[in-house]
């Protein structure tokens, strides 16, 4: 019977740095592709509505505002969304018009301050084009 | 003189809320009565309302450190009811962080036998390096919980090569510690002490309850999902089942360790011989009509998935089979006889995940304490037909 | 004037303020010491390095909600912590830092004073078995049966290592035997054995892993101590806090030849020494995990008392020799 088997690698421990980083007063850097938080660049987007079919979460709701302008509103409630970047894979358009970021640190006290919604206009594609055709009178996400 | 003490449905010594009345006299137990139902979420029934892509990450949610093999054998259960062959190579990541997500979990486990003994340097230092993991599993899937990697008809994320050969070192880092681990706890005398001859367990009564998993295993009862039914990859790749047979916690331990170091070589060998190509395959919206069972070897044993489709985009019945619900009557015969102060080691022992197994219900009437098992069909009746008669609640309405 | 300066003795140094404070201090050094080992980081913020965390801890408690549950035994349930608290202190006052005159034995420092403070040291453990008795709780009454069970093990050999340097020392005073192995520091490492068995047993009687069965967190919830909450639960932390404290200076005065040198001097050797043992003592808890209260009992009479017994026949051989 050995005693004290784990004598060695204990205090060797003494005199190595601590494993554990000192957030929020360090923080570390997560990686490419993290998934954070879902925002839409509305310029790309088709308003097919896949993300809002496919969200687990019923995070993503697109309703219409004027039809003869075809203004649509997207809101994304970031307190539903469950970081799942299914809307992403969804998304039909080359490049994508929902796009994620690596933001993890959005806690909030009150859910509905959680949200996120713009209002644009829908955008027309060309086939095979690049970039939208109708006027980009996008406005700013209203946070 | 035998008096009853409650273990749950709160207790420092149970990660989730699960209710273990146990008669003892003196220090030694002389019976056990386990109530579930804590945990549960109506998951199967949320099932029915979500289409195919949905379920994913519901199923997913089933539990935290199993998520993937839930979601995995859900996914595996609607390819085959689509007819889909997903490509080689979407297969082999799937099943590589597969077994990623069986490292996870058991370094997991060892921590936590550890903090039940009350041994907690053994905690800190496994679950610090159980952080190689986390942060291998970050960087290929996006989150360290919640992998999602799976999408029907393949997966949704590629590796290249510098992520490969990230994988590759932290496998070598992973491989020295844990056989450190396999040293201090078959050799650490308190430990041992602690763990040797708990929660016995014959090979008889391991095939007669149907134990599965690392409990059965430690019975000397080899059976595991994936040598005895191979599908995907598992043919392709060597490994040995990992089997002890001294029947106790401390068989457990070694068993878990031995499955560690397998899942090493298999991951090896998957990223050794990663074919190129495709990823995913297009999958239909709606599946045929038709039923399938799909069963995974999942960290803590085998898992069952049946899924009933009619034809929509929704499924008309999901049924879970989680491994630690196979594994309650064995825990109620090997807590008997014991003591009081292994309790939270031979509970932990058999890697409970509780919310996995929250899916059979008794009904005990208040009045008269009489228990009823009532099937789901009457159930869903039951339900349907009170909310139809029931007045809405003026602040039932969450204002979303 | 006796009298201010007896009330200043009892308050500040080495009294209730002295014995709080420096508890507090030894506290964080064991957490510190632990996370070390354990590769992590400890007390940070709360102060400087975390110095204030054990404080923060005590204050916290003070202002929660204190709950005595109804099938209770009220009376003794309220003033068992303060009997605890009382009882450690005044085995503070028996050290020999510099409270006491070598040649007039008074009232801190008497023939005999190192039985009462061993006996003072050992009520807590009957205090625990009251408190575990007085609130009806099924996961107290287990940890109160537990912790007599353990009393049976690791008494007896810790009164017999301590006594081992007394014998050899002729004398039953701790001032005395503290002189005695400052005048001939060879003669400490006789004691070596007896050192080792006696640092096993105090961690036993301080309920620290591997023998903190009575309140194990995950098997009883909180054992003794489970239905204390707020000033009780405070007041019950402090009392292990200061026997600590006044167990590893017992250690230090007995086999690490006490604290020499007056009031300044001796002040800086208690520091250092009951740091050494708390140290120690911080060791001894990161190794181990846990074992069951048979298997202390059964560790005890066949490592311990053989031990601590071999320990007193080679003192009191070398007792023969030396006259």
């Amino acid at each position: 019977m050995k005693i004290a088997v784990f004598l060695p690698e204990l205090l060797r421990h003494l005199f190595k740095k601590p494993a554990t980083v000192d957030y929020p007063f360090k923080k570390l850097e997560v990686p490419k592709d993290f998934r954070g938080t879902p925002y839409l660049n509305p310029q790309m987007c088709i308003v097919c509505r896949a993300c809002e079919r496919d969200c687990p979460a019923e995070a993503i709701e697109i309703s219409s505002v004027n039809e003869a302008d075809k203004r649509f509103k997207m809101i994304i409630h970031n307190d539903r969304c469950i970081h799942c970047a299914q809307c992403i894979d969804s998304c039909p358009t080359t490049p994508k018009a929902m796009l994620m970021d690596s933001l993890f640190e959005i806690a909030d006290d009150d859910r509905h301050k959680m949200k996120k919604d713009w209002i644009y206009v829908r955008a027309v594609l060309k086939p095979k084009a690049a970039a939208p055709a109708s006027a980009p009178q996008a406005a700013e996400p209203k946070a | 003189m035998s008096f009853q003490i409650p273990i749950g449905p709160q207790h420092p010594a149970l990660k989730e809320p699960i209710s273990l009345r146990m008669t003892v006299e003196g220090e030694v137990i002389t019976g056990v009565d386990i109530r579930l139902g804590y945990n549960h979420r109506g998951l199967e029934k949320l099932a029915e309302d979500r289409n195919w892509i949905q379920n994913i990450y519901l199923t997913e949610r089933i539990c935290g450190i199993c998520s993937h093999s839930h979601a995995t054998c859900y996914v595996q259960g609607v390819e085959r009811l689509m007819e889909l062959a997903p490509p080689r190579r979407g297969l082999y990541i799937r099943y590589l962080i597969a077994e990623l997500e069986r490292i996870h979990s058991h370094l997991l486990w060892l921590g936590v036998a550890g903090h039940e003994a009350g041994f907690d340097s053994f905690f800190m230092y496994t679950w610090r390096d159980r952080e190689v993991v986390m942060d291998l599993l970050e960087m290929i899937s996006g989150n360290r919980v919640h992998y999602a990697i799976n999408t029907i008809g393949g997966v949704r994320r590629d590796l290249d090569a510098g992520q490969i050969a990230k994988i590759q070192e932290g496998i070598v880092t992973l491989r020295k510690r844990s056989e450190y681990y396999f040293y201090i706890g078959a050799n650490e005398p308190s430990f041992v002490a602690r763990i040797a001859g708990v929660g016995y367990l014959s090979k008889e009564n391991a095939v007669a309850l149907c134990a599965v998993g690392p409990v059965a295993r430690a019975s000397g009862v080899a059976r595991d999902v994936r040598k005895d039914d191979p599908w995907a990859v598992y043919d392709e790749v060597d490994f040995e089942v990992a089997t002890a047979d001294s029947c106790d916690v401390l068989g457990r331990v070694v068993v878990r360790v031995k499955e560690l170091l397998e899942s090493y070589k298999i991951c090896e060998q998957l990223l050794k011989s990663l074919p190129a190509g495709d990823i995913a395959v297009k999958a239909p919206r709606k599946a045929k009509p038709g039923e399938v069972v799909s069963r995974y070897e999942a960290p803590r044993g085998e898992n069952i998935h049946y899924i009933k489709a009619n034809g929509t985009d929704k499924p008309e019945r999901l049924k879970v089979r989680a491994p630690t619900l196979a594994n309650y009557p064995a825990t109620v015969e090997m807590l008997r006889k014991g003591f009081i102060a292994d309790i939270p080691l031979i509970f932990a022992a058999i890697d409970p995940c509780i919310c996995c197994a929250e899916r059979t219900v008794t009904l005990i009437a208040a009045g008269s304490g009489e228990e009823s098992v009532v099937r789901m069909s009457d159930l869903r009746r039951r339900a349907i037909a009170r909310h139809q008669n029931a007045p809405v609640k003026r602040n039932a309405v969450w204002p979303l | 004037m006796a009298a201010l300066r007896t009330l200043l003795y009892l308050v500040v140094y080495p009294g209730l303020i002295f014995l709080f404070v420096y508890s507090t201090f030894c506290e964080w050094f064991d957490r510190k010491v632990y996370a070390r080992l354990q590769n992590r980081m400890g007390p940070t913020h709360t102060g400087r390095f975390g110095l204030l965390q054990p404080i923060a801890d005590f204050v916290k408690l003070l202002a929660k909600e204190d709950v005595v549950p109804e099938a209770a035994d009220k009376r003794l349930f309220k003033v068992l912590p303060i009997i605890g608290l009382a009882v450690v202190s005044t085995a503070g006052l028996l050290l020999p830092v510099w409270n006491f005159d070598l040649a007039a034995p008074g009232f801190t420092s008497f023939s005999g004073d190192i039985i009462v403070v061993l006996y003072l040291l050992s009520l807590p453990t009957l205090i625990l078995f009251l408190a575990a008795w007085s609130s009806a709780n099924p996961f107290s009454t287990i940890g109160g049966a537990r912790v007599l069970t353990m009393l049976f093990g690791y008494e007896v050999p810790l009164f017999l290592a301590v006594l081992g340097p007394a014998i050899l020392a002729d004398s039953w005073r701790l001032a005395e035997i503290a002189a005695f192995y400052q005048a001939k520091p060879l003669l400490l490492l006789t004691n070596l054995l007896g050192f080792i068995v006696a640092v096993i047993a105090v961690q036993a009687k301080l309920e620290r892993t591997p023998f903190d069965i009575p309140h194990a967190e995950t098997e009883i919830v909180g054992g003794t101590f489970t239905e204390y909450s707020g000033k009780k639960l405070a007041l019950f932390r402090l009392t292990f806090d200061i026997e600590m404290v006044v167990s590893s200076g017992l250690l230090a005065a007995v086999f690490l030849g006490g604290f020499p040198g007056g009031a300044v001097v001796g002040f800086l050797h208690f520091v250092v020494k009951t740091l050494f043992v708390i140290f120690l003592l911080s060791l001894l808890r990161a190794l181990t995990s846990r074992i069951r209260v048979d298997q202390v009992v059964s560790f005890a009479w066949k490592f311990l008392a053989p031990l601590a017994v071999l320990q007193l026949l080679v003192t009191i051989l070398l007792k023969g020799l030396l006259s």
